[in-house]
């Protein structure tokens, strides 16, 4: 999303296992988002999948893997990654 | 750490187990009503020499379980030789570290089989081996063929594919998962009972 002076705000995908039970984590983490960023953020997008996936992406690149990186991510890497972008 | 008849007894029945279940139930007794078990299957299972005791790892939320874990009740019912106990499992991390998939992975379901000294015979896991394999080729063939996979390599996160390519990927597994319905529920039961009767041979000849 293209704000005013050509600033964009991040746009953040949740992929999560949801034959797994992932949706304690997936839950914490938007809300982890939310309350950091309130308005900053253009969405958060949360797709159901299977096969243990727990994956984020920031503006399509990549932030967490569980299958590349093992495990679920800290909300505050994530937080730290959609910072980044936004030249915090 | 051995399963003892003691922690096996911790355990719920089946009909315990989905009297709790939160969610999915009418799923799994669908799949119980609707699997199709052959003479040969039943028979099978009413002839094992000595009723079985069979711990159950699972949760109400997985597929894998909802499908395969009704065609062990079923078999049980039709038997009357499997005696079975479930344990849920992320309230039994001693259990199910026990049974870990590849020695990493907690998946389920988990059918762990004793004798009635509990002696191991053997355990099963999640699902179908063939039908793992067939779904990786499935994938394999999609990647390489299907348009929308053009420009994705395989292996790519469902966070940063096409939402073309995340659509297909959706309607290919449904279909699959439609088309190998019965062809995994028979294999289910073959791989149950060549663990079975593994298990049995070995205890025998020991």
């Amino acid at each position: 999303m293209e704000l005013e002076g050509g600033r964009s705000l991040p746009k953040i995908k949740i992929v999560y296992c949801a034959s797994c039970g992932y949706e304690p984590q997936t839950l914490e983490l938007v809300s982890a988002l939310m309350y950091a960023f309130h308005y900053d953020i253009a969405g958060i997008e949360i797709i159901p999948w299977q096969d243990g996936a727990f994956d984020v992406a920031v503006d399509g690149e990549l932030i967490h893997s569980m299958y590349r990186d093992g495990g679920f991510p800290a909300p505050e890497m994530i937080i730290n990654a959609v910072r980044e972008r936004l030249g915090r | 750490m051995a399963v003892t008849r003691e922690r096996f007894e911790q355990g719920m029945t089946y009909d315990e187990y989905k009297a709790q279940m939160t969610r999915n139930r009418e799923r799994l007794e669908e799949n119980e009503r609707t699997v199709e078990l052959s003479t040969d299957d039943i028979e099978f299972f009413r002839n094992l020499p000595e009723p079985l005791h069979v711990l159950v790892i699972t949760e109400d939320w997985c597929g894998d379980a909802i499908a395969n874990v009704p065609i062990l009740g079923r078999l049980a019912a039709e038997s009357g030789k499997l005696n079975i106990r479930v344990f849920l499992r992320d309230q039994n991390p001693d259990l199910m570290d026990q049974y870990l998939n590849q020695g990493v992975h907690r998946s389920i379901p988990v059918f762990a089989f004793f004798d009635q000294q509990f002696r191991p015979i053997g355990h099963w896991i999640e699902r179908p081996a063939v039908i793992t394999e067939m779904q990786e080729k499935m994938m394999a063939n999609l990647y390489a063929t299907d348009p929308a996979f053009a420009d994705v390599a395989p292996g790519t996160s469902i966070a940063v594919m096409p939402d073309a390519a995340r659509a297909r990927l959706m309607q290919a597994f449904a279909a699959f998962r439609a088309d190998t319905r019965l062809q995994a529920d028979r294999e289910v039961v073959r791989e149950l009972r060549e663990l079975i009767q593994q298990g049995l041979t070995i205890h025998q000849e020991a």
